[in-house]
């Protein structure tokens, strides 16, 4: 393999990963503050993409309920976005108040909470399918004004190109870990968090107010996963409400991978397993999609805390 | 192999460590105990007793140290073998089956000593419905011995503390044990239920033809009931012998008082 | 009657390969682990099924043979169990939600690879697989003796030593160890009887569907057979077929209710094709409200005790 070549494989590993990864930092936001995994991940990302494209002011198709539907708005795209993801954020906090609160106050099983979450997701990826029908939608082109397409990391004669919205997308990632980094370590609202995280009840105790930090937490997470479900939909169109359960899916792989919990981890994760997509070998290109849910199972075998995390002693 | 054959040691703890990170929970502890003894184990809260009994069950693996039971080594077991060679135990925190009935609690634990396979109890065969007669009597038997044979129906979360503490030591006979761990089993219990607790743990012993070994921290209790005491502190012995000695040995009451 | 065969006919059958479906579910919650593998195997025991059926068992005219029928339904049992305890030996050592990952691990991994693979038929699947029966009424030949024979199967296993070992393992893992019961062996036992379950019900449903692709035994199936048996119940076995029976007919309910006419239409819509939707609120809801179902061990008896005193006819003793 030429070191072009190879180049090549590596920038679209990371291209793929960031994707992932940039899904996977709200998934495991919430599991390091309340030690659940919140499957509806996916479905808020998914409505995300919607939204926006929404507040754009495109005009929905002839599937769904609410068949050539616009909201009567035009806003310019990054506002769109930021509107967007803030109605994720939104739905996140409505999703905990109504399926997670009740099953936190009778301190229930994290199992029973995923089973919930897995629910509700379900139910809402199916409610935007019902309304919006299961077609492909596109935002507007060049959304941020003009830009390249693509961008060349390598020479004229030996190009190596990387599409420019996928180094966007890779760049705010790395913001997105670095701010949740930041917020966790440097705050006192993360430090606050942590504690919920450690002990909820001493937590409380202390004074935090717990209810509002948890409010916070899925808000931030609604929020990164409207984000991120604008962003993908931007890289690769909205390919029908599903695509959410999808990512739902391989978000799982990603965050045991990194370390359930762990803010880098879940960047970490998510840039392992597009490389490794990206280096399947061109006769098995179409097992791709299996990369994930094997490297999950694997994982699991051989070492479920992931990479960052810590191995986990049972108390007998 | 035979009590004789057996040269009378029971059970030998040899320089047994438990390391859990930073924290040693035991720490080179040695002692044995022999056929037939109720043997106390006492010491402050956090000494290492409970761990110490995870180690010899097999529920939490040793950081070094070798366990012999009858002069089989046991030290890395899984909890199902050393259960199968005939060590039962009692919980510190009650581990009953909470949602299933006390008669069911007790026949689970006749697991080991049963075969039938899951086609031979569901079809009836192979002298599978014999033995679900057999597990079934034995275990109202034994819940007869602990004054538990009127309630057999009940659940088991629903029992008050002290019976089902009784109702743990059932179960544990239930695996036709030859060495019983009992921790903390007068945990909760009033000064009636204490000595009703004695007097059936000497009848069990004599009965069942067993070695005790017992966790405690009622004091009247151990001396009334034990024939050797072994003292842990931050997972180490400080001392090993009869209820008497121990009693006013130096380090013990500074290990109970100090600090 | 006739009339009702012939327009429910494939609704009673769907109803009760969902019941046997959710009874593939409800044997590892029997020992207390959450396992979405079924849908995995049911996909393979239809695949193998629908191989047999249209490339190896060819020649028949009419309707094909029914004992060639059950010869595969034994093929995919086979084939799932024993799968069920390769992948279940390492597998089964993990607890709680990281079970729950690898099972969607493994259904998502078996479904890539029948999407690709060349005897699966790619992203089409295999069609036109033979039918054993003029009508699909006339499934219920095979259908309902094999839900009756799990019912009675799991009803057994309840009440012996092994049943006993499951229940001991849900309700306490590491009692259960202490006690003498091996966890792990009873763990993968309960797997790879699950798996034989839904693999033989594959078997059948290939030919059921005529049809049979990556879509079918895919994670929504999943998610449906949880509805199933949390709402159903998850303490009896009575529960994932009650929950299997009624919410499969749920839909086609709300469906006639949409054709009452006089409904608004974006109501109509919804009670037809909100399947999943409905699934899914009741699983958000179910896990508040009932998290053990509503068939529980105690609802029976509450109403074998109401049977026995009004049949008394007032007599007490």
């Amino acid at each position: 393999m030429t070191r072009t070549l190879l180049l090549q494989q590596v920038l679209n590993g990371l291209a793929i990963g960031s994707v992932y990864a940039i899904f996977a930092l709200g998934y495991t936001l919430i599991f390091s503050v309340l030690r659940i995994i919140n499957f509806a991940q996916g479905a808020v990302f998914t409505l995300g993409a919607y939204f926006t494209y929404a507040l754009t002011g495109s005009r929905f198709g002839f599937n769904g309920l609410l068949r050539n539907a616009a909201v009567p708005l035009r806003l310019p795209f990054i506002l769109a976005l930021l509107g967007g993801a803030v109605l994720a954020g939104i739905s996140g906090v409505l999703v905990e108040r109504f399926a997670f609160r009740p099953l936190r106050a009778r301190g229930a099983d994290p199992l029973l909470t995923l089973v919930s979450s897995l629910g509700v997701a379900v139910a809402l990826v199916n409610v935007i399918q019902y309304l919006f029908g299961a077609e492909m939608y596109a935002y507007p082109s060049d959304p941020f004004g003009h830009w390249p397409a693509a961008v060349n990391f390598g020479t004229a004669s030996e190009p190596i190109l990387v599409r420019s919205i996928q180094v966007m997308i890779f760049g705010v990632s790395m913001i997105m870990v670095a701010l949740l980094t930041l917020l966790m370590n440097m705050t006192r609202t993360g430090k606050a968090l942590r504690a919920v995280a450690e002990d909820p009840v001493t937590a409380s105790l202390l004074g935090i107010n717990t209810g509002r930090l948890i409010v916070f937490t899925f808000f931030v997470s609604g929020f990164l996963g409207g984000v991120a479900g604008t962003l993908v939909g931007l890289s690769v169109s909205i390919a029908g409400p599903y695509f959410g359960i999808s990512f739902g899916l391989k978000g799982l792989a990603v965050i045991v991978l990194g370390g359930l919990g762990d803010i880098p981890g879940a960047v970490l994760g998510g840039l392992v397993i597009g490389l490794a997509e990206a280096f399947v070998p061109s006769q098995y290109i179409a097992y791709r999609e299996a990369v994930p849910f094997a490297l999950l199972f694997i994982v699991l075998l051989v070492r479920p805390q992931g990479l960052l995390g810590r191995a986990v002693v049972q108390k007998v | 192999m035979t009590r004789a054959e057996a040269g009378n040691g029971c059970l030998a703890v040899e320089t047994m460590t438990c390391r859990f990170g930073g924290l040693v929970a035991v720490n080179e502890v040695s002692f044995s105990v022999q056929e037939g003894e109720i043997f106390g184990l006492i010491g402050p809260n956090g000494a290492g007793k409970t761990t110490l009994f995870n180690l010899i069950t097999g529920l939490t693996p040793p950081t070094g140290g070798r366990l012999r039971y009858r002069g089989r080594d046991i030290t890395n077991l899984p909890p199902h073998r050393v259960a199968a060679a005939g060590i039962a135990r009692t919980f510190q925190n009650i581990r009953l089956f909470g949602d299933l009935s006390a008669l069911d609690n007790v026949m689970i634990a006749r697991h080991a000593r049963t075969r039938s396979g899951v086609f031979a109890g569901v079809f009836g065969m192979a002298g599978a419905p014999d033995e679900e007669r057999a597990t079934r009597r034995r275990a109202l038997e034994l819940l007869e011995l602990v004054g538990l044979a009127d309630r057999a129906h009940e659940g088991a979360r629903g029992f008050p503390y002290g019976d089902q503490r009784r109702l743990e030591i059932a179960r544990a006979l239930a695996l036709e044990p030859d060495l019983l761990l009992l921790d903390e089993p007068a945990a909760g219990m009033n000064p009636n239920e204490k000595r009703g607790l004695s007097d059936l743990i000497r009848a069990v012993r004599s009965q069942f033809d067993l070695t005790v070994v017992l966790i405690e921290h009622n004091v009247p209790l151990v001396m009334g009931l034990c024939d050797r005491v072994a003292v842990l502190d931050f997972g180490q012995l400080i001392a090993l012998g009869d209820p008497t000695e121990v009693q006013n040995d130096p380090a013990v009451i500074e290990a109970y008082l100090g600090d | 009657m006739a009339a009702f065969i012939a327009t429910y006919g494939f609704l009673i059958v769907s109803m009760v390969l969902a019941a046997i479906l959710a009874l593939s579910l409800y044997l590892p919650l029997m020992a207390g682990q959450l396992s979405l593998a079924s849908p995995g195997f049911y996909a393979m025991g239809g695949y193998i099924g629908a191989i047999l059926a249209t490339k190896v068992f060819t020649g028949a005219g009419g309707l094909y043979p029914v004992k060639w029928v059950l010869v595969e339904m034994a093929a995919a049992g086979l084939a799932s169990g024993l799968l069920a305890v390769v992948v279940g030996v390492p597998a089964l050592r993990l607890r709680g939600i990281f079970l729950a990952f690898a099972t969607i691990a493994f259904v998502e991994i078996l479904r890539v690879l029948s999407l690709n693979l060349d005897i699966t038929g790619g992203a089409i699947g295999i069609f036109g697989i033979p039918q054993p029966f003029a009508t699909q009424f006339g499934y219920m030949w095979i259908a309902a003796p094999l839900l009756i024979v799990s019912m009675a199967f799991v009803y057994r296993l309840e009440r012996i030593r092994v049943g006993r070992a499951f229940i001991a393992i849900r309700e306490d893992e590491l009692a259960a160890d202490a006690m003498g019961v091996n966890p792990t062996r009873y763990k993968v036992l309960a797997f790879a009887l699950s798996a034989v379950l839904a693999g033989v019900a594959g078997a059948l449903s290939a030919h059921f569907y005529n049809t049979w692709n990556s879509r079918q035994g895919t994670f929504d199936l999943g998610v449906s057979l949880m509805a199933f048996v949390l709402i159903g119940g998850s303490r009896t076995f009575l529960g994932p077929v009650v929950g299997g029976l009624a919410l499969t007919a749920l839909p086609e309910v709300l469906r006639s209710v949409a054709d009452i006419g006089g409904l608004p239409g974006w109501l109509a819509q919804f009670l037809r094709d909100g399947r999943l939707i409905i699934y899914g609120l009741l699983i958000a809801v179910g896990t508040v409200f009932f998290p053990h179902g509503l068939i529980t061990p105690a609802f029976l008896t509450r109403r074998s005790h109401r049977a026995q005193s009004t049949s008394s006819g007032g007599q007490t003793s």
